[in-house]
């Protein structure tokens, strides 16, 4: 296990480089500098301003020094905030990011679960038709429209919850709707495929025969088999949350990394867009490791090393 | 030394003394609301508080209420007395005596005379570099102290004891009055920012303050942030508020259910949304002090020394459809290309006096026969132009109607770029274009700001038009007659008046902002150039 884990560890850091490399060069494609005031600024003054960010070296000593810096986390200065240096920045709003992404995976994930199981159950019967279409709308509806009704519903007309901005549980909860809703009837579908299938085979039939209560088989057999497909869409579904969290937090004006992330890009702002890009990679190799993990946990025939001896 | 002669030289040929009476707040008969906090919103993060550093609005709003330069700006562009009591002028323009009050940091240090040549220094010298620098060009040594050719010490700025600031200019400016207000040159406290370093400002417990807030909550990358209070302002007891809280919301639609449930103050609203609100009794509509063009390249080709070109394309596009029916979002017709509101002479506004009603007049029959003229003129039958703009939304509908527009005139076929900003800039500056649209926004409510870009050799003069009565007007405006008010007035007012009848531009439309404000909001002052928001008279009613 431990050598499989070093493995993955090094697979890790070599796709982290490649991804480094190239949103490198990607983005000193574009078009972006630190010039706020480019139109108004000689080209000595511009030359100047460039030459403190490091930015008149050529291309290829500008990425050693990146590269260099970011092994010892140092991922460079923000164009936007003048002298902040990016992992200030990133740590200081990885919070709220970081809470409403696990708020979000477990609203998402275990009540889609359950809800999947359910309607898996009871097939062909009124709760099967009732949680089939609340995923369907789950999934047919962008989390950005979800927000904004969110907002107007419960925010503006009954007052209920804040519509914005960040402070407490309480600001936390629409964004979190907004964001759980497409993993939630991602989940639930899923479950529920693949719940139907396992309760029609034959080891199922088996249980039964053999006197097995109906929630001892559903709990200890159905279930258990047919989650494995399951895991293996929560990376995915990170992924759909990460990427959803840069229009949520931008509505919600959550102080994250995602809404941060969508004003670098649109000031070119490359060492942030870079920094993000890099930390979006490492929690999504993350995910996927641990998912990997999970699967031997769930089911003794994946496991690594077993214990075949 | 240098300032007795200043003085000696003035007693002989007679001092220009401008005393600024200190503008009280008014009192109102409205009865103040309990609870002084407004809440405000902005719609990009605070990127530093370093007045050295300062190049967007959201910071030079913020640093214009939490500090002081020497004088401020008021409603309408009329001074008020800063830290400076008073000022005077030497009758060459070029040596500016301030008188400073004794005032106070928020630390409790004086604020003296030091901290301004400090502050001017750290600005100008290279290794700051400061993206406003350049507003500094009138004081002496300039250039040689921003290229580090000179030591920072040599910059035209002197104390003369602790209360009085001396500035040598290389050359006169009648405006700088305006531009000592501009966060590039304030006060800076040198104990403060050499104990912070690179930190200095890079959130709100690592500043120092002088004016009539302080900032609090800010930790260099959040999205609130608060402005109290200053106890130890000069002025304190007109400052009626207690708090500014700062919000950020980057979503328009959040924005609008925020201020509907009375979260925040003010709503800046967009094209929808002013639609939606534009007869609201909360709407209020301000010119900023910028104005789109449409420069036509005038390097070689169709529209050089083709007076009647120029002129079919002006009157060929409806000015009052384009900021009606396709920007509709509270834009105005714009009287020439300095904007409305920006320079007054008493009561008298700069585009009003230098208007030219052909400059932006729509008339399409007259156009198209001015165009037959150009064709004829040039020796062609017809002609295919390329029309570059920005991306943005309002670029591209700009683009698209001006497209529709010229094509009705008589064997023209336009076609149209748009591209991001930094593209249109750096094509627009090598000429490669047909027609561009251009936007400018000026730094000081000076006529001179927008007059200056279209001398002959100016890098802003992207179309390069030229023109010499032109050039020799802006040349006196700012230098044989740049100590005469009347004189310098008329000859950036004849300027105005040759580009609007040579057309070496066609305006398009002038910028405003719409905002919607919560009616017991008072006093809170605009304005068009630089901080745009100045929170130290307003107040709350009941």
């Amino acid at each position: 296990m431990a050598k499989y884990l070093l493995k993955r560890i090094f697979y890790l850091l070599l796709t982290l480089f490649i991804v480094i490399t190239v949103t490198f060069f990607l983005m000193k494609l574009l078009p972006g500098t630190p010039l706020q005031n480019q139109q108004k600024l000689s080209p000595a003054q511009q030359h100047l301003i460039l030459k403190q960010y490091g930015l008149t070296k050529p291309v290829w000593q500008q990425y050693l020094i990146y590269v260099g810096g970011v092994f010892q986390g140092n991922f460079g200065t923000s164009f936007q905030f003048s002298d902040q240096p990016v992992s200030y920045l990133i740590s200081s709003r990885i919070g709220p990011s970081l809470l409403l992404g696990i708020q979000a995976m477990i609203l998402g994930v275990i009540p889609g679960i359950l809800v999947g199981a359910l309607g898996a159950i009871k097939k062909n019967t009124w709760v099967d038709t009732t949680t089939t279409i609340v995923s369907i709308l789950g999934i047919s509806i962008p989390s950005f429209v979800l927000a904004v009704l969110l907002q107007y519903f419960v925010g503006l007309k009954l007052h209920l919850l804040p519509i914005a901005d960040w402070g407490g549980f309480a600001y936390t909860v629409l964004p979190t709707i907004a964001l759980a809703a497409s993993p939630f009837a991602d989940t639930a579908r899923f479950t529920r495929t693949e719940m139907v299938d396992v309760l029609n085979s034959d080891y199922i039939e088996l249980a039964t025969a053999k006197g097995l209560s109906k929630w001892g088989v559903i709990y200890h057999h159905a279930l258990r088999n047919s989650l494995i497909p399951v895991v293996t869409i929560i990376g995915p579904l990170a992924v759909n949350i990460m990427t959803g969290s840069m229009v949520i937090e931008n509505i919600f004006s959550i102080p994250g990394i995602g809404e941060q992330f969508v004003k670098s890009i649109l000031t070119n702002d490359y060492p942030t867009i870079m920094a993000v890009t890099i930390v979006y990679s490492v929690m999504l190799m993350v995910v996927l490791l641990i998912t990997d993990i999970v699967y031997g946990i769930i089911d003794p025939r994946i496991r690594i090393s077993g214990k075949s001896n | 030394m240098k300032f007795n002669k200043a003085l000696a030289l003035g007693a002989v040929s007679g001092v220009s003394v401008l005393l600024l009476a200190a503008c009280g707040s008014k009192s109102s008969n409205k009865s103040l609301a309990t609870d002084q906090t407004l809440n405000w919103v902005e719609t990009s993060n605070l990127p530093t508080m370093d007045p050295s550093k300062s190049t967007d609005i959201v910071s030079a709003t913020a640093l214009n209420n939490v500090d002081e330069g020497l004088l401020r700006i008021g409603q309408g562009s009329k001074l008020r007395p800063g830290v400076a009591k008073n000022y005077k002028v030497s009758k060459d323009g070029k040596t500016w005596t301030f008188n400073l009050r004794h005032s106070k940091w928020s630390n409790g240090d004086p604020v003296t005379a030091k901290d301004f040549v400090y502050g001017w220094q750290r600005t100008v010298k290279p290794k700051t570099a400061s993206q406003y620098a350049y507003l500094y060009d009138h004081v002496k040594n300039f250039s040689a102290v921003n290229k580090g050719k000179m030591a920072p010490s040599k910059l035209g700025i002197k104390a003369d004891g602790d209360y009085k600031v001396v500035v040598t200019l290389s050359r006169p400016q009648s405006y700088f009055k305006y531009i000592v207000g501009a966060p590039a040159f304030f006060p800076q406290n040198q104990k403060v920012v050499e104990k912070y370093g690179s930190k200095f400002a890079a959130n709100s417990k690592q500043a120092v303050y002088n004016g009539p807030f302080t900032m609090t909550g800010w930790n260099g990358t959040n999205n609130t942030w608060t402005l109290a209070k200053n106890k130890n302002y000069w002025d304190a007891k007109a400052t009626k508020l207690k708090a500014v809280k700062f919000q950020v919301i980057k979503d328009q639609g959040t924005w609008l259910s925020q201020y509907q449930s009375g979260k925040v103050d003010e709503l800046i609203t967009d094209g929808t949304q002013y639609k939606q609100f534009k007869n609201s009794k909360q709407m209020h509509v301000r010119n900023s002090a910028s104005t789109f063009y449409l420069e036509m390249n005038q390097r070689k080709g169709f529209f050089k020394n083709n007076l009647n070109a120029r002129k079919a394309v002006n009157m060929a596009i409806n000015n009052g459809q384009l900021t009606k029916d396709i920007l509709a979002d509270g834009s105005q017709t714009p009287k020439g290309l300095v904007p409305t509101n920006l320079a007054k002479k008493g009561n008298k506004d700069f585009a009003d006096a230098a208007y030219v009603k052909s400059g932006t007049e729509y008339n399409l029959a007259q156009a198209k026969t001015y165009w037959k003229k150009a064709l004829k003129q040039s020796g062609k039958s017809s002609m295919t132009l390329n029309l570059l703009s920005d991306d943005t939304p309002a670029g591209k509908k700009t683009a698209e109607f001006l497209q529709s527009q010229l094509n009705k005139l008589p064997g023209l076929k336009v076609t149209t770029s748009n591209v991001p900003f930094n593209v249109r800039l750096s094509r627009s500056t090598k000429g490669q274009f047909d027609m561009v649209v251009s936007g400018w926004i000026a730094d000081f409510p000076d006529a001179i700001s927008f007059s200056s870009l279209f001398t002959s050799n100016n890098a802003y003069n992207r179309g390069q038009w030229k023109n010499s009565s032109y050039d020799t007007d802006v040349k006196n405006a700012e230098g044989k007659d740049a100590n005469n008010t009347n004189a310098r007035w008329n000859d950036l007012v004849n300027a105005e008046k040759t580009i609007m009848q040579q057309q070496g531009v066609v305006p398009l439309y002038q910028q405003t902002q719409s905002q919607m404000l919560k009616s017991k909001v008072h006093g809170v002052q605009y304005f068009p150039t630089g901080a745009q928001w100045d929170f130290s008279h307003a107040y709350l009613s009941k």
